[in-house]
């Protein structure tokens, strides 16, 4: 009943788009989790105008879809001329990069809510026993504070990955050839959409399996190294 | 600038002020659509994870892993794709030849549900394991049948702990709606772009549309909370 | 003639026993947890039931509410033979609508008060009366309010559970199973759950109760209530009723060996 012949071109094919979705979220990923550290940090900030900024960025970039955000920067920003006689319209020209600031900004504003949980999340009486050690500032937030909130926003964090992963197929949209981009092109070729469904989500399912594996192992190490500190 | 503005935002026949607050309410209504039709299949889904036979709980956490781990916009494809495939092939073989395919609204809402249908599972599920058994057992000794208890005591509180989780679940239909563009239905998201195309003004038209969307989200949000606090009151000491 | 301040049902076999339980069995997998209990209760008895934790007392009273399925026994519940039927070697329930009705027959009192917490006190009275014994609104809401005065809440009866401290929670507990005009009452552990300060106020409301000549059935581990209040005392060991009889008999120590010893280890404790 399978067409074999035919799930395993499919196969082939879609894998040649697997190399451009991981880039795609590795790259937003890492630069989401940058702009968020500065999000997270403004929000926090005793200075009331960035304070505002970053919540305004949080509330822009969570209350909208996705796709809005992809098309406001790839379709919108063309409009802004001191924008297109820049050094940076080269790239901001190409849907490539195009997708990438709007998954990065677009993640910066849930892993910046996620890092104000989790360090809000720390337990006062950690601090008070920091300080009563003697630390303070930046030593405080790197040997107490930071840790553990580490070990909290973890696995909230896992999940914002995955859907990051999940997130990377609206760069078909704007014409990239990623896994959900060649998996339509085959549909639309082919018209045999069950076939092409199943292979291609099984792709993203084991992508999501192996993203949530490694931060359950992640996590397990991060566990280990605090008994053996306790220890 | 300014009068220009007007004009193109106007209710006039110049104006993309009337199509855009239509295109507003296909929003709304496909994500509200998408929303109820996802609590069936929540409910389902969440009543198959938690049935005692082996076989109708693995097609729950088949249901949730599948449509929680594919991106939606491949779920729309095989809705859209996979509906006119069927319907083609029935009309077909019943001797009306041509080409077939459902309505997009149809299409949106169909994905929307099922999409949200296997994250609401997980809500309702979890609700569901918060109930007092105790309670559930005082109804029990009171003479109450299965069918009473579910609609007096177990469906009330389910939905009680569940609210919060179908708040976010609902933002998310809510923004998912935006997908529905690709397959052609005129949402927010599709005629800001149209308006956006033929005005050569994309910046404007799309912080529209997000505008738009951050208000129906918000005004959403804060009745889903105020029906959250009035259902909390009884838990409240 | 000895017997004369006590209820007379209690001896004679001529009238219907309010509970009558034949060889009741309970069984979890292997391990047998009611092992054959006769057992009778008669109209207005008060007795205590008595027992080591874990000797079975709430199975046995889950049982006569039928929350509990028995394995094997006959249970007759105001004359009525509870129809259970054998498959294979358990029970299963003959008549749903039996079962139902005979539940809000005899109410039962949980030691968590179980109160449905999405209602206010006076709902929760209501709820069974209407629902369950179609019984009319009007009707039902002066009946729970009566009941709510005669237990000290009238003037929680919008409030929820939630806000309600244990003692009161449990009196409302008890005015719910009242509302239904039981024809017993069962109680597990009513006052386990309650702080020291609240056990009073909950078992004033019992010991009227009792004075009234209810059907009372009460686990407890409150001894001088089960010696002063019940009419009879059930100690329960390891399944088995080892011991049974008027609590100053028993109490007096010297009838039952493994009762003493019981009560003996309560006292140390
Ligand atoms: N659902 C169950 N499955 C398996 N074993 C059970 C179950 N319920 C009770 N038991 C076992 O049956 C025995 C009697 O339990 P039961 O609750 O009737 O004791 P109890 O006399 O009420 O004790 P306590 O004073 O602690 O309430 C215990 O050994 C208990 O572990
Ligand atoms: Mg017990």
């Amino acid at each position: 009943m399978l067409d074999w012949p035919f799930l395993t071109d499919v196969l082939g094919q879609l894998l040649s788009g697997l190399p451009l979705t991981l880039q795609l979220a590795a790259l937003s990923l890492s630069i989401g989790f940058a702009l968020a550290v500065f999000v997270a940090g403004a929000a926090g900030s005793a200075f009331a105008p960035l304070r505002w900024a970053a919540k305004a960025h949080v509330e822009l970039f969570r209350g909208t879809p996705l796709l809005l955000q992809i098309f406001l920067i790839y379709y919108g920003l063309g409009q802004i001329a001191p924008l297109r006689h820049s050094a940076l319209w080269p790239f901001l020209r190409e849907p490539y990069w195009c997708a990438i600031l709007a998954l990065a900004l677009n993640t910066s504003a849930y892993t910046a809510e996620i890092i104000r949980g989790a360090i809000q999340a720390v337990p006062a009486h950690e601090i008070e026993a920091g300080r009563a050690c003697g630390m303070s500032g930046l030593l405080l937030r790197r040997r107490i504070i930071w840790p553990i909130a580490l070990r909290q926003g973890l696995a909230v964090y896992g999940s914002e990955a995955i859907l990051m992963i999940k997130a990377t197929s609206l760069a078909s949209i704007i014409t990239l050839t990623e896994l959900t981009g060649i998996a339509h092109k085959l549909i639309s070729s082919t018209y045999r959409i069950f076939e092409i469904f199943i292979v291609t989500g099984a792709i993203y399912l084991a992508l999501t399996f192996l993203m949530s594996a490694a931060f359950a192992l992640l996590e397990r190490q991060l566990q280990a190294h605090h008994a053996h500190r306790r220890a | 600038m300014t009068s220009g503005m007007f004009e193109l935002l106007g209710f006039g026949p110049q104006g993309w002020g009337l199509p855009l607050l239509k295109a507003a309410g296909v929003t709304i209504a496909a994500a509200l659509c998408g929303f109820l039709l996802g609590s069936i299949f929540g409910i389902g889904g969440a009543t198959l994870k938690l049935a005692r036979p082996r076989a109708l709980r693995l097609i729950g956490q088949a249901y949730t892993t599948v449509f929680r781990g594919v991106p939606e916009i491949l779920v729309v494809y095989l809705f859209y794709f996979g509906g006119s495939v069927i319907l083609t092939t029935l009309m077909n073989t019943g001797g009306f030849p041509g080409f077939y395919s459902l309505p997009s609204f149809v299409i949106g809402v169909l994905a929307i549900g099922i999409v949200s249908g296997a994250y609401q599972t997980e809500a309702y599920r979890s609700a569901y394991l918060r109930l007092d058994r105790g309670q559930i057992e005082a109804g029990t000794a009171c003479g109450m049948s299965k069918l009473l208890l579910l609609r007096r005591i177990v469906a009330p509180q389910t939905l009680r702990f569940a609210l919060p989780a179908l708040g976010n679940i609902w933002q998310s239909a809510l923004k998912e709606t935006s997908l529905l563009s690709v397959i052609g239905l005129t949402e927010l998201l599709r005629q800001a772009g149209t308006a956006a195309g033929s005005t050569r003004q994309p910046l404007l038209f799309y912080a529209i549309a997000a505008a738009v969307f951050l208000v129906i989200g918000r005004a959403t949000g804060a009745g889903l909370n105020r029906m959250e606090s009035h259902l909390a009151k009884p838990w409240r000491r | 003639m000895a017997s004369a301040s006590r209820p007379a049902a209690a001896d004679n076999a001529s009238t219907v026993p309010a509970i009558a339980v034949d060889g009741l069995h309970k069984r979890y997998g292997a391990i047998e947890v009611l092992k054959g209990i006769d057992f009778r209760a008669h109209e207005g008895e008060v007795i205590s039931i008595l027992g080591a934790s874990g000797s079975g007392k709430s199975t046995f009273l889950r049982c006569l509410n039928l929350l509990e399925l028995p394995s094997a026994g006959r249970l007759q519940i105001f004359g009525e033979q509870v129809d259970l039927r054998q498959s294979g070697d358990a029970l299963h329930i003959g008549n749903r609508r039996q079962v139902d009705r005979l539940r809000t027959q005899v109410a039962m009192v949980f030691q968590n008060f179980c109160l449905w917490s999405h209602m206010t006190v006076l709902e929760n009275l209501m709820e069974a009366p209407i629902h369950v014994q179609r019984r009319g609104r009007g009707e039902v809401r002066e009946e729970a309010e009566a009941m709510l005065r005669r237990v000290g809440l009238i003037d929680r009866a919008k409030a929820y559970p939630a806000q309600l401290s244990g003692g009161q929670q449990q009196r409302a507990a008890i005015a719910r199973a009242l509302v239904m005009k039981p024809r017993g009452l069962l109680f597990d552990e009513p006052t386990s759950a309650l702080d020291p300060e609240l056990v009073g106020e909950v078992l004033k409301v019992m010991r009227d109760l009792a004075a009234e000549g209810r059907t009372m059935l009460i686990v407890t581990h409150e001894m001088a209530f089960a010696r002063d209040v019940s009419s009879r005392i059930v100690f329960l060991e390891q399944g088995r009723i080892k011991a049974e009889g008027l609590p100053l008999d028993l109490f007096r120590g010297g009838v039952n060996e493994r009762f003493d010893q019981f009560i003996s280890r309560f006292n140390q404790a």
